[in-house]
């Protein structure tokens, strides 16, 4: 990390990344709508009162925003999400192995993919510095998680190989 | 109504030394107090690891002790976790529960200032006192606390989820349009799955895992912990360089002076547990609905509104007392009238069938030691924990120096996990990172989270009492209006929406006739 974000400069609001939350619920209300058509009137009507008033709502926040934008207050971009710009490619990587440990998880087991991601993860925000603590760290805390969650509180975590072959000893 | 009270006055005539008795029995069951406590802390501090999972896993354990045992040890579990819930939520702004959703917005903001000793310390003084309180208010006003339940019904209940949703509105100040917008999207994700009387899918994408609702660890997961992880690292640790420099001298000081200060608070301790105590007599309004209430009527009567949410001590007091305060509350609809306030209590329901135990004004005076048993047990729990885990408060504070770098990648593996261990469907785990993705997208452009994350609790509770209330006008709307306090609860609900704008206009023309040197 090459320093903190508060030290940055804020630059002009990004009124259209504020924009986003709006979208994805008025999206989905349609769409929520759509999927109750043929419920019968008592089923629709809780949904119906909500809906329409988050329409209504973001509706006028669409209009505060244009207000905004003809007054000079702020830029039609998505700034507001990717900065600091230097800590993007981190939080993509970050990003893609949340994805990759969620499809890994599964096949591979609690422990192994706990250890792999917490390691690559620590790593790669790290700038691959003190590799020996973090190797460390990692092994530490998916044995110590699967010795808490599994073993002690017998919880159904996903089951992989290392798992399975420590419970050949038992 | 007579014929109800008529039931439940007489639940036997205890004298004081019948309860001093129940607490020196009680107090004699400290070796499964102890373990329990130590437990509910480490389980209410992990999403996903709430006390009703605990007491599901642990159920042959419990289903094997002596009944009055094994409602101990589920009491004092259920207690603590409610107390390790917040733990988290202000050192690393991750609530452990729903119930704690409101702890971050003061708790988390002291913390960055280097306050976290503090801040847990006031946390447990507040918990501690609160759930005491209210246990012991429970224990002796069961018969009217009771009647609370009976008065509320569909269309109560909706004005009261309504009354939650005009909270998000004052949670979210700085812009109260996106706090409503928030909420109601969070509504309307609450919505998805099957109605619960004609069972036709709604709004769920094809999944089938998305049937029955939204499941809540997941969202919440997605929404504080993973959310989280992927803003903090912006910073290299949590707390500021200058935080860190009056953390690096941890002492009991900062402890007895985070006691100090909440014990300064003690009327907002009893007012908000009170709130606490209240909600957590109605069945299922549990006790996310009860910070986030006690959060707003704090906001709303404070001298300095405008502080909320920068570090506040009354806005981290409030919720915590409060969430203590439902603890007590969800015991008493189940010991007096059968009917579970919350899952932890379903559980000691099912406990207490197993042992051949009928719940009800009967248990009153057949088996005392059962009826208040429960509440005994928590009020020595709540005692105990001001030996056991107050002290922590010092060392627990140090987690909030680790570097992000190490605490993000172990925030989102253990948090994603935990959101797939109440349902063990692996979907729950993407249903985490896309509620996570919702989430950064709304912290980084000033939506609040936690304003979705009570429409999302909310809105599974409302749909359910309005398809109650047309089920039973025959799809009349106009039912909505038609009971007396119903009606008294819209008007409040309008007049708690006005009263903040009434009192910051009152405020602003108080400021504008005063001169500026006579402000305190």
């Amino acid at each position: 990390m090459t320093g903190d974000a508060k030290t940055l400069k804020a630059g002009p609001k990004s009124l259209g990344s504020e924009l986003i939350i709006p979208a994805i619920a008025f999206f989905f209300t349609l769409y929520y709508f759509y999927t109750i058509m043929d419920a019968p009137w008592t089923a629709q009507v809780a949904a119906f009162i909500v809906g329409s008033i988050l329409i209504l709502l973001v509706v006028s926040f669409v209009i505060k925003t244009l207000k905004s934008l003809s007054n000079g207050e702020g830029v039609l971009g998505f700034e507001n999400l990717v900065k600091p710009r230097f800590l993007l490619r981190k939080r993509a990587i970050l990003l893609v192995l949340t994805i990759a440990f969620i499809i890994a998880v599964p096949a591979l087991g609690f422990t192994i993919t706990t250890f792999v991601f917490i390691a690559t993860a620590m790593l790669v925000l790290s700038d691959f510095e003190k590799k020996r603590f973090i190797i460390f760290l990692a092994i530490t805390l998916s044995v110590g998680g699967y010795l808490l969650f599994i073993v002690a509180f017998e919880t159904r975590f996903p089951e992989g190989p290392f798992e399975i072959f420590v419970k050949g000893f038992f | 109504m007579r014929y109800l009270l008529r039931d439940f006055s007489d639940m036997g005539d205890y004298d004081f030394s019948f309860y001093v008795e129940m607490f020196l029995r009680t107090f004699d069951l400290w070796w499964v107090i102890l373990p329990a406590i130590f437990l509910g802390l480490i389980v209410g501090a992990i999403p996903g690891f709430s006390a009703a999972n605990t007491i599901i896993i642990l159920l042959p354990l419990t289903l094997a002790m002596d009944p009055e045992v094994g409602l101990t040890f589920m009491v004092a579990l259920y207690a603590s976790s409610r107390m390790g819930a917040g733990i988290p939520a202000i050192l690393v702004n991750i609530p452990g529960t729903a119930g704690a959703a409101a702890t971050p917005l003061d708790g988390y903001p002291m913390t960055q200032q280097g306050r976290g000793q503090q801040a847990l310390a006031m946390s447990f003084t507040a918990s501690i006192a609160g759930g005491l309180l209210t246990t012991i208010i429970a224990l002796f006003a069961l018969p009217w606390l009771s009647q609370i339940a009976f008065y509320l019904h569909s269309v109560e209940m909706i004005v009261i989820m309504f009354f939650g949703i005009s909270l998000i509105a004052t949670i979210a100040a700085r812009d109260t349009l996106k706090g409503l917008i928030a909420g109601f999207f969070g509504l309307m994700i609450g919505f998805i799955g099957t109605d619960v009387v004609y069972e036709t899918p709604r709004g769920t994408f094809g999944f089938l895992e998305l049937y029955d609702k939204i499941p809540l660890i997941p969202a919440l997961v997605g929404l504080f912990a993973v959310s989280e992880a992927f803003t903090i690292i912006e910073n290299r640790s949590i707390v500021s360089e200058h935080a860190k420099l009056t953390m690096a001298k941890p002492s009991w000081a900062q402890t007895f002076e985070g006691i100090r200060i909440a014990a300064s608070r003690w009327w907002h301790i009893i007012w908000n547990s009170i709130i606490g105590l209240v909600i957590g007599v109605v069945p299922g309004a549990g006790a996310a609905i009860a910070s986030f209430v006690a959060y707003q009527q704090s906001k709303t009567f404070s001298k300095t509104p405008e502080l909320y949410g920068t570090g506040h001590i009354e806005g981290l007091i409030a919720p915590e007392s409060a969430n203590n305060g439902v603890t007590s509350g969800t015991l008493v609809p189940l010991l007096v009238i059968g009917i579970p306030g919350g899952a932890t209590a379903a559980i000691m329901l099912v406990v207490l069938q197993f042992h051949g135990v009928t719940v009800g004004p009967d248990l009153f005076l057949s088996s005392p030691e059962l009826a208040f048993g429960p509440f005994t047990a928590m009020a020595v729990t709540y005692a105990l924990m001001i030996l056991t885990v107050l002290p922590l408060a010092r060392y627990m504070s140090n987690i909030t120096v680790v570097s992000t770098v190490y605490m993000a990648p172990i925030i989102i593996a253990f948090t994603l996990v935990g959101s797939f261990v109440p349902r063990a469907y692996m979907f729950d785990m993407s249903l985490a990172l896309v509620f996570g993705v919702i989430g950064y997208v709304a912290r980084k452009t000033g939506y609040h989270v936690a304003a979705i994350l009570i429409g999302v609790i909310l809105g599974p509770l409302m749909e359910t009492y309005f398809l109650r209330a047309m089920k039973m006008s025959e799809g009349d709307i106009m039912v909505l209006f038609s009971s007396r306090i119903g009606n008294i609860l819209w008007v409040l609900l309008l007049l708690s929406m006005a009263l903040p704008y009434l009192i910051n206009y009152r405020r602003k023309r108080q400021n504008k006739t005063e001169p500026s040197g006579t402000k305190s």
